[in-house]
Formats: structure tokens, sequence, C-alpha cells
């Protein structure tokens, strides 16, 4: 046994070295710089393109200027209340041209919606003793605000305040909470999750890449005849984990970096403690990383080994990867409603188990169940790579055509 | 007691689907002998060497390598060059084979220096630093063996060696097998050409067809056929094909024929007598390639003897 760790050892060194020093290895490791620039990139112009429409959007009110003062008193009050993307559109006033309460009113609120320049979503008219409101298709609740404005108008009107004067006068003070709230444990647990699944479907299937590149250059019938594939298997996946690792710490840090330089770091950091603790939390999460990327990278290998083109592999992963999403969906389904028998299936299910696990450790203070959780996903690691090593054997060391073209043939000769 | 063969086997099998690649083949390898398995392609020597490092289980039979049954466990006092060629080809040829070396247990360091001093007693010193994709296939291919062979095994086997060596990395290889024999490793190898049995073996095992058909020394098998007498008469006439034995052939003036089993001496005898005289005598011990025809048949000899060509021709 010892033996084989030795020569997984050797084969992971190799691996891991013939990758890192690589000037490829340098676009690799940069290459969530391109998506953060393209997505960067690619979020400002839509949100400029978002922008402009907003900047054209109108709640209008048809009154004459007495009653537009109360109204626009009732919207520098209220509007601070609903800040950035949430915030209605711009109020604008409108001089009645036709009598309230008649036809002409009616028709001059709806001749606004065709105005050109602006995009109207909502008009009130008919102020100030029958207001009535036209809303535009998908404007309801532009209308809900413009209907508060003229209620705060209003009951500014009747209560004889001057409009825009708050009522009482509240002393304010700042609270720094100190212990985390459920949300942000819940917002953390997800986050890990959905971090867990995406480094582990990007870096899992590097092990196909590399196999495909061994059975090219028949490397891996060498290593395969000198050393049991088992210790091939765990070899090229911890070669390639110590390459997903130094991936991570290298963004890690500078997300680090990066959130420590942020002005209320400490008070987020508060919001979102883990029930476990951060330190166990990171620690498991690293823990769970490796339990996913090995399980995923045993698969990966071992369905690779079948295929002996790119071509094959290519379609081959795409299966792996709907499997993987699916196992996303089902521990995010987990972290949604802990407890709940579906978290406990996703917790038990080797493949969800250790997304659903990071996620419980956000929110459960308890540490046995990631120890036993753990234990488990050790047990199908070795499972999964024992039998991805016998299917590859059969693959590699048996000459002929591949698992699936056998099986191709063996379906058109029984079709003939 | 340590037994006096580095490996032995009994009536192995192997079925591949409905197709059985060897069946019932028995050998035994003395330590530090060189071994031969002599066949043509496809006649199930990889097959046969495979389930003897057990790299693939035998259907049924027994194997023992090195004292043992189990002979993974052994894995690391073996060094295998397998029928296929390959090797990364971003790695320096010093690095490959300290790295095929680590596998067995060899320290990274250590092997690395043998390597280089492997390399230029092989005549390749000058390429210990040169990335495989820059050397020829030839030199690629003796890279690899060092490396099956960097970490001083007991057993030394080699697949199909020769295949595709140019005459100079061979007469290279021929060289390296008796010097590691002379270290005191056994050798297994397999081949198709029957010039490097016959030179190099103690002992060989003749396979076709997944059977063994003959297993012990290249005397012993050339000593299974009679010696060959190649007759010439002074006085040539009907009456001389009578005297002699009758599966006697015309060949160039003369006559070929077994000499019998009770030898030349009475048949000469009758021969002057009758007045036939003796122009020429000689007397072939038949060669490893006659004892192969008899055994395989002549179509498979000549198939072999042109992917052999073919093979150098590339």
């Amino acid at each position: 046994m010892m033996s084989h760790f030795r020569q997984a050892a050797v084969i992971a060194r190799r691996d891991f070295i013939a990758t890192v020093a690589t000037p490829a290895f340098l676009m690799f490791l940069l290459a969530p710089l391109f998506m953060l620039v393209f997505a960067v990139v690619g979020g400002s112009g839509a949100r400029m393109i978002a922008d402009s429409g907003d900047d054209a959007q109108r709640i209008v009110v048809v009154a004459d200027a007495e009653y537009g003062a109360r109204i626009e008193a009732a919207d520098a009050r209220i509007r601070p209340t609903f800040p950035g993307a949430i915030a209605p559109p711009a109020l604008e006033r409108r001089d009645p041209v036709h009598e309230a309460g008649g036809a002409g009113a009616e028709a001059e609120a709806r001749a606004l919606f065709s105005e050109s320049g602006i995009d109207v979503a909502a008009v009130l008219y008919d102020v100030p003793d029958n207001p009535r409101l036209l809303i535009g298709p998908g404007a309801d609740r532009d209308a809900d605000y413009l209907a508060l404005l003229a209620d705060t108008a209003a009951r500014d009107a009747r209560s004889g305040v001057p409009p825009g004067e708050p009522v009482t006068d509240i002393a304010r003070e700042p609270f720094e909470r100190t212990s985390a709230t459920i949300g942000g444990q819940q917002s953390l647990g997800f986050t890990a999750l959905f971090l867990l699944f995406l480094l582990t479907l990007l870096l899992a299937g590097q092990t196909v890449s590399v196999l495909a590149e061994e059975k090219g250059n028949k490397v891996i019938e060498i290593l395969a005849a000198a050393v049991p594939l088992e210790a091939v298997f765990l070899g090229k996946l911890i070669g390639l984990f110590g390459v997903a690792l130094l991936f991570i710490a290298f963004w890690g840090t500078i997300a680090l970096l990066g959130f420590s330089a942020l002005p209320d770091s400490q008070t987020m950091l508060a919001r979102l403690d883990p029930a476990i603790g951060f330190g166990p939390f990171i620690g498991l999460g690293v823990v769970y990383f490796a339990m996913g990327y090995l399980l995923l990278g045993a698969v990966f290998l071992a369905v690779g080994g079948q295929a002996n083109s790119m071509r094959e592999i290519q379609m081959l992963s795409l299966p792996i990867t709907f499997f993987q999403m699916g196992m996303f969906g089902l521990a995010s389904a987990a972290a949604a409603s802990p407890g709940s028998g579906l978290a406990l299936f996703a917790e038990l299910f080797p493949f969800s188990s250790p997304f659903a696990m990071v996620a419980k450790g956000a929110s459960d203070p308890a540490l046995w169940p990631h120890l036993a959780a753990i234990a488990w996903q050790l047990l199908w690691v070795s499972i999964t790579i024992t039998l991805g090593a016998r299917w590859f054997r059969k693959g590699v060391l048996k000459s002929g055509p591949s698992v699936f073209r056998r099986l191709g043939e063996a379906l058109r000769g029984k079709a003939a | 007691m340590a037994s006096a063969f580095a490996l032995t086997a009994q009536d192995l099998v192997k079925d591949f689907g409905a197709k059985r690649a060897v069946d019932g083949v028995d050998i035994a390898v003395p330590e530090g002998s060189i071994y031969g398995i002599l066949g043509p392609n496809g006649a199930g020597k990889t097959t046969t060497l495979r389930m003897l490092l057990g790299i693939i289980d035998p259907d049924s039979g027994t194997r023992e390598l090195l004292g043992t049954t189990r002979p993974r466990s052994v894995s690391d006092r073996v060094g295998y060059l397998p029928e296929e060629r390959g090797l990364y080809p971003s790695m320096k040829a010093r690095e490959a084979i300290a790295f095929m070396g680590a596998l067995r247990g060899l320290n990274w360091a250590e092997g690395r220096t043998r390597a280089d001093a492997m390399l230029a007693d092989a005549g390749l010193g000058h390429a210990a630093g040169d990335k495989i994709k820059k050397l020829s296939k030839g030199m690629a291919q003796f890279v690899q063996l060092l490396g099956s062979i960097v970490h001083r095994p007991e057993l030394i086997v080699l697949d199909e060696p020769f295949s595709g060596l140019d005459p100079v990395n061979q007469e290279r290889l021929e060289a390296l097998i008796l010097a590691e024999r002379d270290r005191g490793a056994t050798i297994l190898f397999s081949t198709h050409i029957m010039g490097h049995a016959e030179r190099l073996c103690d002992r060989l095992a003749i396979i076709a067809g997944g059977r063994l058909r003959y297993e012990g020394s290249v005397a012993e098998a050339r000593a299974t056929l009679p010696i060959q007498a190649h007759y010439t008469p002074r006085e040539d006439s009907p009456a001389l094909a009578r005297l002699l034995p009758p599966e006697a052939v015309r060949d160039n003036g003369g006559y070929v024929f077994d000499v019998p089993d009770s030898g030349m001496e009475a048949l000469l005898a009758t021969l002057l007598e009758c007045g036939h005289g003796v122009a020429g005598l000689s007397l072939e011990r038949p060669s490893l390639h006659d004892v192969f025809v008899k055994l395989v048949g002549e179509e498979t000899v000549e198939k072999m003897e042109a992917e052999a060509d073919a093979e150098q021709a590339a």
C-alpha cells in the first residue's frame, strides 16, 4: 500500500510540475481575470443601456402648482428610502389643460403615454378631489409609489403641517451588530456552495484533458504497465489537485486582500459569521473541495479512460457536467431547507454531499456531522477511484476498440 | 530454499471475449539466464508477459515471480519495457529515466546520476539534456529502455525490445542485455526476430496461436530436428535414389536428406561400394529458423519475416 502512495506521489509530482512550469499555466491562472474584465465591461455596457432607458422613465402628476408642490415635497421625503436600482422613475408635474373630472382630463392623461422623449410609467390626474391613476404596462410598483405620494400629500393638507415637514423629531443612533444574521449565514452557505461547485466543475474537468494527452502519446500505457492503475489514478488526481490548490490559493489571497481593503469589512464579517466559526468553516471548505474534486475528477478520469479521442472525451464530459449541475441544484435546495428530508438526502448522496455539507457548516454549529460526512465521502472517493481504475484498466490494457465503439458495434449487430 | 527460477508459470489461460489469446502456456525462466519468447505477431506473447507480471490476471493457471505468487508485490524488483513506446515529449531524457526509476522506488537524484552514466555508456550522453520530442524514434526508445532498468532490477522483462530500432541501436541493445545478464539480472524478452533469440537466449519458448509449441534451450530446439546431409555423388544414376533415405530430395545436382538414426557410416559404405563415390558431403545442424518453420508452418514464418523486413525498412 505504501508503495502505491509513493508511486502516486511520483506521478503527482510529475503532473504538477509539468502543468505549472509552462507558459500556458499563467494563462490558466489569469483566466478569471479575463472573465472578470469581460464581466465588468459587459455589465457596465448593459448597465449603461439600462440606465439610459431608466433616465427616460417618468411618473407624472397632472396638477396645478399648489398641489404639485405638496406632491414634490412628499417625493423629496419618501424617495431616499428607495435607493439605487429600486428607485422609482423621476416625478414630473404637468399643468392641467382640461377641467378635472371631465373626459378631457382623462384624454390628456392618456396622451402623455404617447409623448416622445419620455417613457411614462403612470399618470396621476383629477387631483385633489377625485384622484385617478392611469397605469402603464408593468408599472404597478410605480403606480403604488405615486398613490403613496398622493396619499401623503392629502394627509399633509389635512393635518395643516407644511408640505415636507416631519411631524415628529426622531433621535437616531447607529448600532454596530456583532452577531451573525440568519440571512447572512444562509447567504454565506450558498456562496460557499456555489464557489465549491464552480471550482470543482472547472478544475476537475482538467483531469480529462491530461488523460487525453497521455492516451495520445501512449504514456498512460507505460504508466499502467509500470505501476498499479489505482496509483496512476490517485497520482493524477493529486497532481492536478495541487494545481487546483495553487489556483485557489492565488485567487483566495487576492480576494482576501481585496475584502480586507473594504471600509466595513469587519462589520460584514460579523454579519456573515458561520455557525461553526470562520476558521473551521474555511478548513472544512478546503476539505469538501478536495472531496468534491476527487470524486468528480475520478469520474472524469474513468470515463475519459474509455475514450480514444478528444471528440469522444468532450462528448463524454457533457453528461458529467449536467450530472454535476444536478448535484448543485440538489445541494442548493438542501441549503434552502435545512433539516428537511431533501437536505438529509443531499448530505448523504456522495456526489452532492460536499456541497450540501459546506452550506450546512454556515448555519449549523455541530461539528460531528462534518467528521462523519468526510469519512463517508472518503469511502466514496476510494470506491470511485478503485472502480474507475478497474474500468480504465480494461480500456487501456486490452487492445481493440473502446467500450463505446464496441457498444456501437454490438447495437448495430443487433439491429442488423 | 530459494527457487532456481526467477519466474515460473503453469497452464496460463486468458480469453478476451470469445477469443482465446493464451491457451495453457508453461514457462520456467532460470535465474541469471536470458530467456526469449519467440512467436509471430498476435501469438499471445504480450498477453503472456502481462500475466506473468501481474498487469492482468490469467483466467486460469498459476505463476510465481521472484518467489511470490503476487507479482505486483515485487514490481520494484522488476524492470519492464512494454510493447507500447511512449514518453512525455516535454521531458528531458535524463528526467524521463529518473522518473521511471522513481516509480520503482529509486531516489530522484540517484536516478539522474545513473541516467547520465547509462546514457553515456550507451553512447547517448550528448542527449541527456535534450527533450524527448527532439530525439529520434530509436533514441527515444532506448531512453525508455534505460528507464525500465535504471533501478537495477533482478528481473528485466522486455516486450519486443528490438522492434523499431535501427541496426546500430539493435547492437547496442544486445550488448546491454548481455551486460545486464553479467550484472546478475535475469532477462526475459519477447521477439518475432529469430536472429536475436538465437544469438542471445539461453532458453526460449516458442508460442503460436496462443499455445506453447516449444520450451527449452536453443541447442535443444535445434536437436529436435535431425541433422541434414547434403550429398553430391561422383556418379549419379536412377539406382542411387533407392540407396538413399526415402525423403531425400534433389538439390543443386545432389541430394538433401536427414541423417539416419544409425548414422552416416553404413550409408556411405553402401554408396562407395555401389560406385557412386562422394563428390561432396556436408552435414548441417538445423537452424532455429528450421525448427520454427516445423513448429508454426512456412506461411507463418514468411509472414513474420515480411513484418520484420517492413519494420526494418521503416
